[in-house]
């Protein structure tokens, strides 16, 4: 590694844990959730954990009422069933896809199959906790690459940073900070890894994918069923509206789903969950546009009511945004939730400066920015 | 038959023959066995499903309309719905007159087995289970490349305690399914605490999982619950299951209670949001309903007897059973049998080494399903020539 890139590249320890959001529940350990929804009080607004706030589909949930018969049953058949037709969705085979409880499993899976205490993780940071935590409780190696001036992935600092890792988390769009890299950029990535570094796998996190607008960005599922060192994950806890039932699953080549499966199986999947799937994966390609659609213009209401205000959002290809709020998150987190507004945890480096806001509908995101005025206009108690 | 469980069967696709043991290894248990096509029955048969000791009831009426309850969240992650997962801890806790970091959920008991093994166990700190029992700990420790020390059932098919003791020593953990899966056999409270303070005299530092799955289902009065003494007793601690008694095997809940420090030890290795938003409400008003349970232990009960006897009828002996399965020495291999009454709509339990070539695991379905099965049983077993179609194959 050249000196001018170390600069953007740290190596995080196994005690380096105050630079990761630790243990379990994200977001469920910040509101202590019962709280918020006190009896008699009103319901807040949950701009916290990415969620789709009109929910899913209405035919989703009467999937799960049909799977009401088979509650008292185990899921094997319907796994097989539900990984068949999502096979299908995809143009891939049954034998490329692994079907986890959310796309939480596959990340743990993943992490879990690919690193050691020599082949460590690498990830940009911030990035999604969740390989990261794992790595960390395994006691593998963790290193940390930093992202660019303006909130992008600092893809050749990811290069060096990437050779001789066990696996790479490549989240695009990014959670947190909500920037995607193009399809292009990332088959060059991915293309000149697999050349340094031959016993490097890369995770692909694609669980905004159906909120990424930007020109250029694409799937990466057609090159990870081709390549035994590419793995895409995806969830329908996003904009699908499931989070609540659980389903998410990886694509990749067959021998790379057998490795995971060889780990991991899928008995953590309720009946819902499965048959929620098979009817979202009925759902009309328009619903997803639609969707698209409506939290494109929540976010940009949203992050032009805060750019209006020297407040800048980062690109976001997501239904979140970052914002640099000039304040520390805890004290904006803190303030607004008094307000009845939940944004999200700290992401450090981040947490002195930057919050991250979920999209929720128009009219929450109108209400919340009153809110967010009002906050902000407030003077900051502690020093950006 | 609903709409829904008639699709869902017309799905299912046809089983691998040639390579069961794959099947199991990456899926579960009965997945390559008793689910199957239009092979192996006559086209658009309704199978009678005893193979996976679930409750042929499924869940509660007061279980789904809390789910139903709760569609309107079901795009919150757990966390963020009204009622998380402390509703649950706290419900379970305040039950066993426990605090809630003395209970650790999981979206089914078997993850808490596995996070016991990989919590516990080590290159140099063997898993001891009895054989056969639950087979979940005993696969992922071999997975792992960790030493197991299997324990011989006792003459009754009984768990072997004093043969236990003996192989704790020096253990990581020690598995002691009670009732065990799948000789349905129980231990009685005193011999349970006896059990495990012999365990603590041995082998100060091992790690004792009590599997109580099928707790709901049992009758002998000698019987109790250890969870008392787990809250009580350091590295003991109990683990328990939505997926029997209360019907909800497809919305995948369980719990681990017990001492504070070893129950923290297993969080460690907690999937994040593994029980979603549905299945949490269901569970919380599924855990509410003793009257529910006592009513399905009778129901079970009832059918248990009727099973046994049909049996005995016909010279089959059934072990003592404590839960919603008999095991039977049907003096013959268990393939035979299974794939026999496969081909006339009964699925039936998986092969119980070192026990397969003499027993079976048949799981208790409601009285008509039972009364229906036993006509099977009797055909099956009147014929001397029930071969195993693989062994015709091969």
């Amino acid at each position: 590694m050249s000196l001018s890139r170390r600069s953007f590249v740290q190596t995080l320890g196994v005690g380096a844990a105050g630079m990761w959001v630790g243990a379990r529940g994200r977001e469920g350990s910040l509101f202590g959730s019962e709280a918020v929804f006190a009896q008699g009080a009103p319901s807040p607004i949950i701009l916290s954990s990415n969620e789709n706030p009109l929910g899913c589909h209405p035919d989703v949930l009467a999937g799960v009422r049909g799977s009401f018969a088979e509650g008292g049953r185990y899921n094997y058949a319907a796994v097989d069933e539900i990984t068949a037709l999502l096979a299908k969705k995809h143009g891939v085979k049954p034998e490329n896809v692994l079907i986890g409880s959310g796309s939480t499993q596959i990340l743990r899976t993943s992490t879990h199959v690919f690193t050691s205490k020599t082949a460590g993780l690498t990830a940009t940071i911030p990035a999604y906790e969740e390989c990261a935590d794992y790595a960390r409780l395994m006691g593998h190696p963790i290193t940390g690459v930093k992202l660019t001036a303006d909130l992008r992935m600092d893809l050749d600092a990811m290069q060096q940073a990437s050779k001789g890792a066990g696996l790479v988390f490549f989240c695009n769009p990014n959670n947190p900070v909500g920037t995607a890299v193009t399809a292009s950029d990332t088959r060059t990535y991915l293309e000149t890894l697999m050349k340094q570094s031959p016993t490097t796998t890369v995770l692909v996190d694609e669980a905004y994918f159906e909120y990424a607008t930007m020109p250029g960005y694409a799937t990466m599922i057609p090159l990870a069923v081709q390549n035994p060192r590419v793995i895409v994950a995806r969830t329908f806890s996003k904009c699908l509206g499931m989070a609540g039932l659980r389903m998410g699953f990886a694509i990749a080549h067959a021998d790379t789903i057998a490795k995971l499966k060889a780990w991991d199986g899928t008995n953590n999947v309720s009946i819902m969950g499965l048959m929620g799937v098979k009817a979202a994966l009925q759902v009309p390609d328009q619903w997803v546009k639609d969707e698209q659609a409506r939290n494109k213009a929540a976010r940009d209401f949203t992050q032009k009511w805060f750019a209006d205000r020297g407040y800048t959002p980062t690109d976001s290809q997501t239904n979140f945004m970052f914002i640099n709020i000039k304040r520390p998150a805890r004290e904006f987190r803190d303030a607004c939730l008094k307000e009845g507004v939940l944004v999200a945890r700290d992401f450090p480096p981040y947490e002195k400066t930057h919050a991250r806001i979920s999209v929720g509908t128009m009219d929450e995101m109108k209400k919340a920015v009153e809110v967010f005025g009002k906050v902000l206009a407030q003077p900051a108690k502690s020093a950006a | 038959m609903s709409l829904s469980r008639r699709r869902l069967f017309q799905r299912l696709s046809p089983v691998e023959a040639s390579s069961p043991a794959e099947w199991i290894a990456a899926r579960g248990r009965e997945a390559g066995l008793t689910e199957f096509g239009e092979q192996g029955m006559a086209a658009g048969a309704r199978p009678i499903r005893i193979a996976s000791n679930e409750n042929p009831l499924g869940p509660g009426q007061h279980v789904l309309d809390a789910i139903v309850g709760k569609f309107p969240e079901a795009h919150r992650y757990p966390f963020n719905a009204k009622q998380t997962e402390g509703a649950l801890i706290t419900a379970i806790a305040q039950k066993n007159a426990a605090k809630n970091e003395n209970v650790l959920l999981a979206p089914g008991s078997g993850e808490l087995l596995v996070h016991a093994v990989r919590a516990f166990t080590s290159a140099s700190k063997p898993l001891v289970t009895a054989w056969p029992s639950y087979e979940t700990p005993r696969d992922i420790a071999k997975k792992m490349g960790i030493p197991v020390r299997e324990a011989a059932l006792d003459g009754k098919l009984r768990i072997d305690i004093a043969k236990m003791v003996e192989a704790s020593k020096g253990a990581g953990l020690v598995f002691f399914c009670n009732p065990n899966n799948p000789t349905a056999t129980v231990h009685g409270k005193s011999a349970a605490v006896d059990l495990v303070k012999a365990i603590r005299a041995a082998s100060p530092e091992t790690v004792i999982l009590i599997d109580e799955a099928y707790h709901d289902y049992v009758t002998d009065p000698a019987y109790g619950s250890m969870i008392d003494v787990a809250l009580a007793t350091p590295n003991v601690f109990v683990t328990r299951t939505f997926s029997k008694a209360y019907g909800m095997a497809g919305l995948r809940a369980g719990y681990a209670i017990g001492h504070a420090p070893t129950v923290k030890s297993i969080a460690a290795y907690k999937m994040p949001y593994g029980l979603g938003t549905l299945t949490l409400g269901g569970a919380i008003v599924g855990f509410a309903n003793d009257a529910h349970i006592a009513s399905e232990r009778k129901r079970n009960t009832e059918v248990r007897n009727f099973t046994v006897k049909a049996f005995a009828d016909m010279g089959v002996t059934a072990t003592d059973s404590q839960t919603n399965f008999l095991f039977l020495d049907i003096k013959r291999p268990a393939a035979g049998f299974r794939d026999a009454c496969r081909a006339q709509g009964v699925l039936v339990g998986r092969d119980f080494p070192p026990y397969e070539k003499t027993h079976v695991r048949v799981s208790l379905g409601t009285m008509d399903e039972m009364k229906k099965a036993v006509e099977v049983f009797k055909k099956v077993l009147g014929s001397t020539t029930t071969t195993s179609s693989k062994d015709k194959q091969q």
